[in-house]
């Protein structure tokens, strides 16, 4: 009797298994080419049933007590929508997208997510999991609201795929008191930085603090000799992959990396530091340079750091006009969400210059036009959105110029460089293999 | 129902629950795995081409990553094989021995295996920051301070102390293998020995060894099996760096899959893994079988 109920319950139980998984299978699997792309969007519900809208964002702990209260007001101004932030806090552009990828890849993808400009975008928009926007862009006049380049830097074949909610751009912080211990200033030429650099030297003083781990923050610094040596021109050409790499211009720009590390100008043994313990050195006084973004305020406040103390400048190049390394944020919209319509018209209020205002200390690199960080409390956060917003032209960290594969490859060149396995003449011409490399294996069959 | 058709049926079921458990969330997964393995998807589109073995082809001949992943994970493998099983086996001869706080170091020894990876990698990590480290710390302390390097910042080292880390966290389980083992082995057999005049490194040769058969089949092919494995302490400790120094096979398959949108590439250095993986442990478990 015992066994016939249990072969009776285990049946069952067996059964329930099957049906589930086979109700649970994932909505997009690896279906052969050509295949059709999705129809159209599903109606969303009836506005009287309570709307969920997922983001996925890379907030950290202490920027969602900024963001929280937003979306509170948010959620208190529409009660039938409630808004769920799913973060991956910590590692930057190295793991987000790849967890946000197996999330859309699984059939349920949140209806907007956090991304970057530039290639980190690419995949998403080729993969045809995001949604135009051009209809909202004009419904909502998206495209007086924002900062110009940061418009052109997440337009893709002509169409706009994302909100940008941020302009980042990037220079040297220092700590002024220490900068006048040292006796050095603020250098207003690239011989004038190497002059700062070897005077810091003497004292025993580290010109530069790097984290090499992921490989982007050594970029910042690789990026910053490759302006100055190849010249806005070149560089661009670069990054767009017209020009080889073997050019003049890179080899040089290697050969300064070796000439920095070699004249023990930067934090030695930095390649697989952690970024973000880089600034160790930097507080401790034992280095004098963190090449860093108009986020860095916020990180000084964090640390317990008088962020009175400190200051920045944008790296000199010696060419006009003088660029610096920028790139936007963006919110995009799933091509799968319930609810494009409610997400469309939530970005456009999380980016109104009306909250903007209200919530300054989660707006204060807003890219919309018309906002202004709180200066009082932010001076320098203010100062650096002045050029950020002023600058006529700038260029986009490598890491948004190339996709991810590509990128490796250039890392594994630099690292290489830092760690001088490599010629800087070599090193040019194994970053053109791998341009090549990536080239012959995406190549769109 | 006939009483024959009944036993026939009957075992069937009662492995049911456990089969359809084991189809869904193992199999299932896998054969689909091998499926995207000949294609060309990228993990994200919803479409894809089949591209036959032409993954596996490039895995072999033109990858020269794969390669140098496969070199490390050999590497590796060798010195799993030999340096934590040999200490494993060394400190559970040691602690065999009526020694005064023998189960405070059985416990200490083991208590590594019980972490998570991530976390002894995070840990061991910031263990060897070139700045503020502990080791470099202890080095100079003790006058060794021309010793102290980047230990995960130089290329040639870079593996060696990530190797380190998975000695400390893999010789408990070794030890503690060996050790059940050790208890097995009948008092008797040593007394004959010694009757008949072995002592000290005969003793070991001629009666321990044997006996430890089993464990070393245990301990030798799980090792195999995790070398082949690893993935969280290169992740965690030197992402694959400096360069791609540190690349192993797991590291390398998570790369493409998911960074690079090579989802069907990515799967099938998975199941070169997977092939190489089988070939240690099929033979195990048929062992393990048996007796």
């Amino acid at each position: 009797m015992r066994t016939e109920k249990y072969l009776r319950l285990s049946s069952l139980f067996a059964l329930t298994v099957l049906l589930t998984a086979c109700v649970g299978v994932p909505a997009a699997p690896p279906a052969q080419a050509p295949a059709q792309q999705p129809a159209e969007q599903p109606a969303a519900p009836a506005t009287s049933e309570k709307i969920k809208l997922r983001i996925a964002s890379i907030w950290d702990a202490q920027a969602m007590e900024n963001v929280q209260p937003v979306l509170d007001e948010y959620m208190k101004l529409n009660p039938n929508i409630e808004i769920v932030v799913e973060n991956t806090a910590g590692s930057g552009a190295a793991i987000y997208p790849d967890i946000l990828k197996t999330n859309i890849a699984s059939g349920n993808p949140p209806d907007a997510f956090f991304m970057w400009g530039g290639e980190i975008a690419g995949p998403f928009i080729e993969a045809g999991q995001v949604a135009d926007l051009t209809a909202y862009y004009a419904k909502y006049g998206w495209d007086k609201k924002y900062s110009p380049w940061t418009l052109d830097r997440i337009t893709r074949n002509g169409k706009k795929y994302g909100v940008p909610w941020t302009a980042r751009g990037m220079g040297f912080w220092y700590n002024k008191e220490n900068f006048a211990k040292w006796g050095v200033e603020v250098p207003n030429t690239f011989a004038e930085q190497e002059a700062l650099c070897a005077k810091l030297k003497a004292q025993n003083v580290y010109c530069v603090s790097i984290g090499g781990k992921f490989g982007w923050h050594t970029m910042r610094v690789l990026d910053y000799f490759l302006e100055h040596h190849c010249g806005p021109e070149k560089h661009d050409q670069l990054n767009a992959l017209q020009i080889p790499w073997t050019d003049p211009c890179v080899v040089e720009s290697y050969r300064t990396f070796q000439k920095w590390i070699d004249n023990g100008w930067v934090v030695p043994d930095f390649l697989t530091v952690e970024p973000n313990e880089s600034r160790f050195p930097f507080f401790k006084g034992e280095a004098a340079l963190v090449l860093e973004g108009d986020w860095y305020e916020g990180v000084l406040k964090n640390n317990e750091q008088d962020n009175t103390k400190y200051g920045f400048y944008i790296p000199p190049t010696d060419h006009t006009p003088l660029r610096f390394s920028t790139f936007p944020e963006q919110f995009m919209i799933t091509k799968d969400s319930k609810y494009p319509d409610e997400t469309a018209a939530f970005l456009d209020w999380f980016t109104s210059v009306e909250t903007a205002k209200k919530y300054p200390k989660v707006f204060a690199s807003s890219a919309t036009l018309g906002t202004n960080p709180d200066c009082s409390e932010w001076p320098l956060t203010c100062a650096m959105r002045e050029k950020i917003l002023a600058a006529q032209s700038t260029y986009p960290p490598t890491d948004q110029a190339f996709r991810k594969e590509l990128m490796d490859g250039f890392f594994e060149v630099q690292d290489s460089i830092v760690a001088k396995k490599i010629t800087p003449e070599e090193g040019a011409k194994l970053m053109q293999q791998r341009v090549e490399e990536w080239k012959a294996k995406n190549k769109k069959s | 129902m006939s009483y024959r058709a009944r036993t026939r049926i009957v075992p069937w079921l009662f492995l049911l629950p456990a089969l359809v458990w084991y189809f869904i969330f193992l199999v299932y997964p896998m054969a689909y795995s091998f499926v995207i393995s000949l294609t060309d998807w990228d993990g994200l589109s919803r479409t894809s081409n089949w591209v036959g073995f032409a993954n596996y082809i490039n895995i072999v001949f033109n990858d020269e990553v794969s390669r140098l992943a496969l070199r490390n994970n050999v590497i590796w493998t060798v010195g799993t094989l030999l340096i934590p099983t040999i200490l494993g086996l060394v400190l559970a001869v040691l602690l065999d021995q009526k020694l005064f706080g023998r189960t405070m170091f059985r416990t200490i020894i083991y208590s590594p295996a019980v972490l998570p990876l991530v976390a002894v990698g995070l840990i061991w990590a910031w263990m060897y920051n070139p700045q503020f480290g502990f080791i470099n710390e202890v080095l100079k302390a003790i006058g060794l301070g021309h010793l102290a390097r980047g230990w995960l910042s130089t290329f040639e080292t870079a593996l060696p102390a990530t190797f380190v880390t998975a000695i400390w966290t893999g010789v408990g389980f070794s030890m503690t293998v060996y050790l059940a083992a050790l208890q097995g082995i009948p008092a008797e057999q040593y007394e004959a020995a010694r009757i008949d005049g072995a002592t000290g490194l005969r003793l070991f040769w001629h009666i321990t060894l044997p006996w430890l058969r089993e464990a070393h089949v245990i301990v030798l092919s799980l090792a195999v099996i995790s070398s082949f494995k690893v993935f969280d302490l290169i992740y965690t400790m030197t992402y694959g760096g400096p360069g791609r120094s540190t690349q192993v096979m797991g590291t390398w398959m998570y790369f493409n899959a998911f960074q690079y949108y090579h989802a069907g590439y990515g799967s099938a250095i998975a199941w070169v893994i997977a092939i190489i993986t089988l070939t240690v442990a099929v033979p195990y478990i048929r062992h393990m079988s048996r007796d």
